[in-house]
């Protein structure tokens, strides 16, 4: 198959995306740069040498909470956590829904009445609720010495709430957006039902499927400041940032919300790697 | 019981192990041009088939107003097995709904509709469909796409993919069998539509419109192609058209449907010799027989909208 000449223009054309990608955050830094030698003040915005600094030395203890790559991971494991748990139970419940119209007329309008409340709406809720109780807790352990001592059953909560309802519309929308030629011709080749869920309607809602884990890891991870908000966290990105900002280490805080950026782009990123031999072929199908 | 046992077993003899066979003989025969066809060669391979017997057939859609719509009124239809009948007629006028009854997508209202002995209650194994719309599916590729309704029935992998292998090579695609749908062109998708429809080896093939979206060039290909198939398998076809050149040119018969109401205009025996020449005098006077009462159903049609329309 001829391939689109567009594509095989190669290095030059390459470079030349990548040089206009790279033109803006350029221009920001130069302009922080430019504003934090005339504020001098770095209580206000530090210099970029500063946070560069901090980014470059990943393993330092910062502001005795730990090194950035142990905050980094504690934020990861809870927000996987709440991810993993979220798709367990968004997913299958979003296939039940595509396929079967009475589960989707109990199931729908209960959810769309949760889904315009946002997950950090449900803070109040959860500090009252689940206190400061972590998931070891719930095993009848006080502390384990793990990192899941670190893990409050409200962050995941949140977390868990967070990433639901992407995964479970983009199911539900993957489901029933299955053409029915696709099924009929299953049905006229010999598969049954179970054959045809499993043959035709979940391979033809993959893409979907995947473009909800996306999104909905993407929330997870943005509403992890917010979990990392609860009193009696001690760790993870988004709490470093809220402790940088209470002692005015506004470097800290801005090294916090680059990785943020930058972990968010990556984990997005990976699901998109992990999706893509069950999607390859919508993509190309244009 | 036993009756169907020996049927199948002249199948096996007679199926797909001789399909392969007849690959080379085509191919020989396409170098030297349309060449007469081997004497005897239909009757040998000719295998009872599936016949379809449809009668007082009626469909009603029941609207979501409360209104309901007649798709199909009291059809009657006897279609034998081994034949190829090619049932023609005006965009609604119940075509597709009948087929889809045959195949067993769509229950009917009312009537008897059989295939072999069986009444049709679901889809069926010994019935094939090919759509109008491109239905391959595009996460598998073309190899997997033909051996699907094997691998429903459980054959191993190297059986069905061998199987696969010997249809795509009958459509003349065996090198696009690790492609992907979307990487082939309208007219080679049919094909491969075909090859995967007749890769469980069914009795009776339903075929909805399967080259309406594609151009004159390759529909007229694929139509000789399609014959070829049928020459060489013996199954029973119902083509469903609303192409009057297509019906004519494909059909051993041409069923001729009419709506409001839904019926039978006509139904008659094409006795034309094959390879059919499209402006040979008897083609022409077949074309114009059912283009004649075509037309003169939907006169009908529309007089009878205007005439409700002023009551």
């Amino acid at each position: 198959m001829p391939q689109n000449p567009d594509r095989r223009q190669g290095l030059g054309r390459k470079l030349g995306r990548i040089g206009l990608a790279v033109v803006l955050p350029i221009l920001l830094l130069a302009v922080w740069e430019f504003l934090a030698v005339r504020l001098h003040n770095p209580w206000l915005l530090p210099r970029v040498g500063a946070v560069f600094d901090r980014l470059i030395h990943p393993l330092d203890n910062v502001l005795e909470t730990g090194s950035l790559v142990y905050n980094i991971a504690v934020s990861g494991v809870r927000v996987l956590m709440g991810f993993t748990l979220a798709t367990v139970v968004a997913v299958p419940l979003g296939l039940l829904m595509g396929r079967i119209r009475f589960v989707r007329r109990v199931v729908g309008p209960f959810v769309e009445m949760f889904r315009p409340l946002c997950p950090i709406a449900w803070l109040p809720f959860t500090m009252a609720v689940f206190k400061t109780y972590t998931v070891v807790n719930l095993f009848g352990v006080r502390y384990s010495d793990t990192v899941f001592d670190t893990i409050q059953v409200g962050m995941l909560f949140i977390l868990f709430y967070g990433a639901f309802f992407p995964i479970l519309l983009n199911t539900v929308d993957g489901v029933l957006g299955v053409r029915d030629v696709y099924v009929e011709s299953a049905l006229t080749l010999g598969a049954k039902p179970g054959q045809v869920f499993r043959k035709v309607v979940l391979p033809a809602a993959l893409p979907s499927i995947f473009t909800g884990l996306k999104v909905g890891l993407g929330v997870a991870w943005m509403v992890i400041v917010a979990a990392e908000m609860l009193p009696g966290s001690d760790s993870g990105i988004g709490y470093l940032i809220i402790y940088a900002y209470e002692l005015a280490e506004m470097d800290v805080l801005i090294t916090g919300m680059i990785l943020i950026g930058l972990v968010g782009a990556l984990l997005s990123w990976g699901i998109g790697l992990l999706g893509r031999p069950f999607t390859g072929w919508q993509a190309l199908e244009r | 019981m036993g009756h169907r046992v020996a049927r199948a077993a002249v199948h096996r003899l007679a199926g797909l192990g001789a399909v392969t066979g007849e690959v080379r003989v085509t191919n020989d025969k396409r170098k030297g041009s349309k060449g007469p066809r081997v004497p005897g060669f239909q009757g040998e391979l000719r295998v009872p088939n599936a016949g379809i017997r449809i009668e007082n057939l009626s469909k009603v859609f029941q609207g979501r107003d409360g209104g309901s719509v007649i798709a199909l009124d009291g059809i009657d239809l006897a279609i034998e097995p081994g034949s190829f009948t090619c049932l023609v007629g005006p965009t609604g006028c119940g075509k597709t709904t009948l087929l889809r009854i045959v195949a067993g997508l769509l229950a009917s209202s009312s009537g008897i509709v059989m295939v072999g002995e069986e009444p049709v209650a679901g889809p069926r194994q010994d019935t094939g469909m090919v759509f109008q719309q491109y239905s391959l599916f595009p996460w598998r590729n073309v190899l997997d796409n033909v051996a699907f309704g094997l691998e429903m029935r459980g054959t191993g992998k190297r059986e069905r993919h061998a199987r696969a292998k010997e249809l795509l090579g009958m459509v003349g695609l065996a090198r696009f069998a690790r492609s992907r749908p979307y990487e082939l062109s309208g007219g080679m998708q049919q094909r491969v539509a075909i090859a995967r429809s007749l890769a469980t080896d069914p009795d009776l093939l339903l075929m909805d419109e399967p080259f309406g979206a594609l151009d004159e060039r390759t529909r007229h290909r694929l139509q000789d192609e399609l014959l070829s198939v049928w020459e060489r398998t013996g199954k029973t076809v119902l083509f469903v058209t609303h192409n009057i050149d297509e019906a004519v040119y494909l059909g051993q018969r041409v069923v001729a449907m009419a709506d409001r109401p839904s019926r039978i205009a006509d139904d008659f025996p094409v006795d034309i010799r094959r390879p059919r020449d499209r402006v040979a005098p008897e083609f022409v006077e077949a074309l114009l027989r059912v283009r004649t009462v075509l037309e003169e159903v939907m006169k009908e049609s529309s007089k009878q909208i205007e005439t409700t329309k002023g009551g």
